[in-house]
């Protein structure tokens, strides 16, 4: 076969205008992307150019076209919002990272390091629009950084390039300006601006229905069950709360020997284990940091107790920090049904649970497992309160979609109290407060819906990305 | 192990597989996507026909970009064209031969496929086999394989897919002007001041076209039952009652003549029909036609207005105007529409259909189907001598008239008369409406041969499959909807021992003995193109001109383009600019047209109506789109749109499982759409799955002057899926 090659042509100078061009900054300015829903026809050509651009895998999607629609026919309104990443002022993503693989550059752009990502996915759940991804055949976390070799290059985003309507541009904003005044950030179904200082500016169609709802709402489906995790906390909790009650040889013994289990387990629900030790670089503002810091201290304290007690108290005194950090680094606005100090109590409650019943401190334990289940039921109150599916639909999937986990879950933890107030064997006793706990956490991972964009009608369905 | 060990570790975080290389066109890009050259070709999609540019690495084809010096789409695609080069490396190509379901060589395969056929017509005679081919190959394999078929095999059962698809079109078009060809241009939607786009989703369905209507100060009319993402670009949406069309047209038609909208006197001498026209419009009325097309009266009036006293005014249409039994005459009325309203042949004023398939134009220019090649009517005694010379044959051999339409070969199939059929580059086991009807006539051929680049599920049903060479494998030209002939260039080989359906064209007519005479030193579709050009020399869609050379100089060349100076570079934009069509003293037609019912209106055992179509992600029966994984997981399953109102009283919800059901057929298990996109009473399906397949429920019911497929009406019931 001939091939009939038109080749290296020069790039095109006579075209331009249909190339956005990349304005240079001025001082105090970082780009942002803008977005102009009259403009999008939800063609997805934005995602498919950014997939492309980056060469990313299936399922890895930086770019996403949600749908959102109101009204009724025929005056239905539906419009399209095609987002990545917002390239916030105060990027959540940054703030929580351990080992600060997030940098705010100049032009800011909020760019990833993926040499120094663990994949602990914390900024998954700290980004209120779910930007970043855990890309699972790199076992990190990758992002939209505004294909910041073009920008050096003097590009603009492969998306604003692909775009046929031109509905998404890159602009320049002011970032004083900006946190004074970032109403233009906010559009229908999409987290308020005011959380992380989104900068994506949005023009909105003056015809909005005020009813307007997401495609994807329809969609509400559990969330990564994080075995590791669900191990890792409770075995850590069960070790601080024997910490406490640990008198005997014995006990300290086998509290030492779960603490090292779960530390040893927390490094393997990393994507990257090798490169743990990053982890401790962000105290300042972590408290994923502040955990392994706290945590490995307890952990290093605990096999010392066994052979001096009287460091036990120190032991216990990190630990219970420990558990508190644990239990903040759920805390974020990203994941509604976490962010509460509800879940200091629910993890507290475990602590006295399990370990209480392990050294045989019947009333504690009772008290422990009855607390766990009076936490959850104050903070379905308090989720029920917002009608919006982050909120009200984490209880719907803990109440309905596993229901009888959730009923099983409360069932042994009553009955596992009683049992430790009318003087069962101990044995029968941390049987159910730990099938009970087990449950409760498992549940805790799963029956959460995050913040995140307006979906289109497929996110989420099985076989689409994102 | 130690790889295992450091990925579980890791040690390594596969940066080196998501690195950036400096391209110098488009500057940093995944170095997964560098190439080592670039060829110049036009998408192998929709009938838009975009220039795309499209990158090769050591023999693989690995990027695509759009072709910035382009004049259809200046550098932008859309999601399926900007992924395009990964469907020629999909998974489920054919590369080999296979015969009775075991793998053969070609020479062994294309005997049987030659004695195979030859033998059906020694038993049954020569009526007893069917050609079924696309509109997605390249100008110059439509051009051989029309007269392979027609003349050398003599197979008078002939037809392409293209009858499901813009038939009606074509037939509208031959009844008003006396021939086929849209007669605007893309431009022309950026000068109209009124854009009317009659049953056309072109967000979802031709996306490159949306920016033509955008911002531009035109009046954008959308007519479409559905709240289409096309009916959110429209100044004024005309919600029609499905096959309200022809009720809504008469009724603008009957309020232009009444309010004195149409110059009657300068319009007489140009048109044929018109007090015919005016007294069958005596008994229409906006009220008569707002109660008979659903829409309100006072909308129909402010249509009527609009289209009356525009200046310019596109009127545009797509399948929800072709996909009909009553296609045809609807394009004709859209036709007379244009023109008592003077919206033809001008600046930003043209009846223009957009068209499906990237080379639809192509095969009804070239095609031996349902004119001869260059728009030659099979009883036009000027145009056979004419024909007959150019191919130095005698007269008698052309055929006298088209043979049977695509679903007179199915029927015919199913009654025994055609017992071998050979398809080419269509699925019409998910395409054909009533799918049972189709499954059933495949499976009781004696022969059937399929020629695709994939697997598909009517190459299940095959004897003989033959693997073929797809796009950006091949060489030739496209024509787009605006008349465009642009190339299309082979940048990789064909996998395995996949041929060009060029190649297998020729080397059957060799076993045929018809290759000489057809094919006269033919080596490459060039040779074909050439022939082409004489042929269609002094036609209405006249090539001659247009030189590969001239196309790649301007990068796509609008026919007519006769050779001579005085033809601009990038041939002709517009059709009838002096105001004379392709009929007798250049007058256009003016048609009668009342509505008929539906044949399958929705009644107390089938309440719903359905309504059929397309979604941007992906591509016909999904044979190349479903293989790409970015746009698969845009949209990875088929659903049923339905209104709240309805969704309430069947206690269903959006996500839930639905089962459909028609008359014909049932879609077992399809997900449900709450959404008032669609009317109360009507729901939606997008045709391209195989598992969900829209086409188990579709009336077989033809457009009697197209025979183009009812596609987009029939009753259907629902219900919750249970197990």
């Amino acid at each position: 076969m001939t091939l009939v090659q038109i080749t290296t042509k020069p790039p095109m100078e006579a075209k331009k205008t249909n190339t956005p061009e990349l304005l240079a900054l001025d001082a105090g300015e970082q780009y942002r992307f803008g977005f102009n829903m009259n403009s999008c026809i939800g063609c997805h050509s934005c995602e498919v150019a950014c997939a492309e651009q980056n060469g990313l895998p299936a399922g890895t999607v930086w770019r996403r076209v949600g749908e959102i629609e109101g009204g009724d026919h025929p005056t239905t309104r539906r419009f399209h919002l095609s987002m990545s990443c917002n390239q916030c002022i105060e990027p959540a993503c940054l703030e929580g990272c351990p080992t600060n693989a997030y940098v705010k550059l100049t032009n800011g752009v909020v760019a990833h390091n993926a040499d120094d990502c663990i994949g602990c996915q914390y900024c998954t759940w700290n980004c209120p629009y779910s930007v970043p991804v855990f890309q699972p055949d790199r076992r990190i976390v990758t992002k939209c950084d505004m294909c910041q070799p073009r920008l050096e290059a003097g590009r603009t985003p492969a998306c604003v390039d692909a775009c046929p309507t031109h509905a998404i541009t890159i602009e320049k904003v002011n970032v004083e300006a900006w946190r004074l005044d970032h109403a233009a950030g906010d559009a229908p179904a999409l987290p308020s601006a005011d959380l992380t200082l989104s900068t994506t500016r949005f023009d909105l169609p003056e015809d909005l229905p005020i009813d307007a709802y997401a495609a994807s709402d329809w969609n509400l489906r559990p969330e990564h069950p994080h075995w590791s995790l669900v191990w890792l906390t409770l075995l850590s909790q069960l070790a601080v709360g024997m910490t406490f009650t640990a008198d005997s040889f014995a006990q300290r013994g086998a509290t030492a020997t779960v603490a090292s289990i779960a530390l040893l387990g927390a490094l393997f629900h990393l994507g990257r284990p090798a490169v743990a030790y990053k982890a401790f670089r962000n105290l300042r503002r972590s408290w994923l940091s502040r955990e392994v810091a706290l945590l490995s201290l307890y952990g290093t304290l605990a096999p010392i107790t066994v052979a001096a007690p009287g460091v036990r108290p120190y032991a216990a005194a990190a630990g219970a920090a420990g558990v508190y950090a644990s239990a903040r680094l759920y805390m974020v606005p990203g994941r509604p049904a976490w962010h509460t100090p509800l879940t200091v109590v629910r993890f507290t409650a475990t602590t006295m649970a399990l370990g209480a019943t392990a050294t045989g401190q019947r009333t504690y334990a009772a008290a422990g497992l009855a607390l766990a289940v009076l936490a959850t039921i104050a903070n379905w109150a308090r989720l029920l309160r917002n009608p919006s599916p982050p909120f009200r639909g984490a209880v719907r999937l803990e109440t309905r979609w596993f229901r009888p986990w959730t009923l099983a879950r409360f069932a042994t933890a009553i009955v596992g109290a009683l049992g430790a107030l009318l003087g069962w064997p101990l044995a029968i006793v941390f049987v159910l407060g730990a099938a009970s706990e087990f449950v409760g956490r498992w549940l805790f991972y799963v029956a959460v819906v995050p913040l995140n964009m307006p979906g289109a009608f497929w996110r989420g369905a099985a076989g689409s990305h994102r | 192990m130690k790889a295992l060990v450091r990925r579980v570790l890791g040690v390594d975080h596969g940066g080196d597989r998501y690195r950036y290389v400096d391209d110098p066109i488009r500057g940093p890009v995944s170095e997964s996507r560098a190439v080592d050259q670039w060829v110049r070709t036009t998408c192998g999609y929709c009938s838009v026909g975009c220039g795309m540019l499209l990158g090769v690495r050591a023999g693989r084809a690995v990027a695509v970009q759009g072709d910035p010096d382009h004049p259809v789409n200046r550098g932008r695609l859309c999601p399926k064209g900007l992924c395009e080069h990964q469907m020629i490396a999909a998974d489920g190509r054919l590369t080999m031969p296979t015969v009775d379901g075991q793998a053969a060589n070609w020479n062994d395969a294309l005997d049987r496929v030659v004695s195979g056929l030859r033998g059906v017509i020694d038993t049954h005679g020569p009526d007893s086999v069917a050609i079924l081919s696309t509109g997605q190959l390249v100008t110059e394999e439509f051009y051989a394989l029309g007269k392979l078929a027609r003349l050398g095999m003599g197979v008078r059962n002939y037809d392409g897919n293209t009858t499901l698809c813009m038939a009606s079109a074509v037939s509208g078009y031959k009844l008003s002007f006396g021939t086929d060809g849209p007669p605007g241009c893309y431009e022309d939607f950026e000068l109209a001041d009124v854009v009317v786009l009659w049953g056309a989703n072109i967000a979802d369905n031709h996306p490159l076209l949306a920016p033509r209507i955008m911002g531009g100060g035109q009046t954008i009319v959308v007519v479409d039952p559905r709240v289409t993402k096309t009916a959110m670009l429209a100044d004024l949406h005309v919600a029609v009652k499905p096959r309200g069309d022809v009720a809504l047209l008469n009724g603008i038609l009957a309020t232009l003549a009444a309010e004195h909208l149409i110059d009657l006197d300068d319009i007489r001498d140009r048109v044929d029909g018109l007090d015919d026209l005016l007294a069958h419009l005596a008994g229409w009325d906006a009220e008569r036609a707002a109660i008979e097309s659903g829409v309100e009266v006072d909308v129909v009036r402010e249509l009527a207005r609009i289209i009356g006293r525009a200046e310019r005014c596109v009127l545009a249409w797509s399948m929800g105007v072709n996909h009909s039994a009553q296609g045809t005459e609807t394009v004709t009325l859209l036709n007379s529409l244009a023109v008592l309203t003077g919206n033809i042949g001008r600046l930003g004023a043209s009846p223009f259909s957009i068209t499906g398939q990237c080379n639809a134009m192509g095969t009804r220019e070239t095609g031996f189907t349902a004119s001869m090649p260059g728009y030659r009517a099979y009883d036009d005694p000027l145009a056979r001598a004419e024909l007959a010379a150019l191919w130095n044959i005698d007269e008698a051999r052309l055929p006298t008239e088209r043979g049977r339409a695509y679903p007179d070969i199915i029927n015919a199939i199913v009654s025994g008369r055609i017992r071998g059929l050979w398809i080419i580059a269509t699925n019409p086991v998910v395409s054909y409406p009533h799918r049972d009807i189709i499954e059933t006539a495949l499976r009781s051929l004696d022969l059937l041969v399929v020629q695709d680049g994939f697997e598909t599920p009517t190459t299940e049903l095959a004897n003989v499959v033959l693997p073929a060479a797809i796009w950006g494998e091949k060489d030739g030209t496209f024509t787009n909807s605006e008349r465009r002939v642009s190339r299309v260039r082979a940048a990789v080989e064909p996998p395995g021992r996949a041929r060009t359906d060029f190649d297998i064209f020729l080397d059957i007519a060799r076993r045929w003995g018809c290759a000489a005479e057809l094919f006269p030193g033919w080596s490459s579709p060039f040779d074909a193109y050439e022939e082409w050009r004489r042929v269609s020399m002094g036609r209405p869609c006249d090539y001659s001109g247009i030189t590969w050379d001239r196309i790649d100089a301007v990068g796509g060349v609008q026919w007519p383009c006769p050779e001579g100076p005085d033809v601009p570079l990038a041939g002709t934009k517009r059709l009838y600019t002096d105001q004379r069509v392709n009929r007798p003293g250049g007058r256009t037609a003016l048609r009668v047209v009342e509505p008929t019912p539906l044949r399958d209106a929705p009644r107390p055992d089938y309440p719903f109506l359905l309504n059929t179509g397309r979604t941007v992600e992906h591509w016909h029966t999904r044979t190349k789109t479903g293989r790409i994984a970015v746009l698969e997981g845009l949209a990875p399953e088929a659903w049923v749109e339905m209104h709240p109102e309805d969704a309430t009283r069947l206690h269903l919800r959006s996500g839930d499982w639905a089962r459909v059901s028609s008359q014909r057929g049932t879609i077992d298990r399809i997900r449900v759409r709450v959404t008032t996109i669609v009317r109360h009473g009507e729901v939606f399906i997008p045709f391209h799955w195989d598992e969900q397949c829209a086409n188990r429920l579709t009336d077989d019911d033809f457009d009697p002057i197209s025979r183009e497929p009812n596609y987009k009406q029939c009753a259907v019931r629902i219900e919750p899926w249970s197990a």
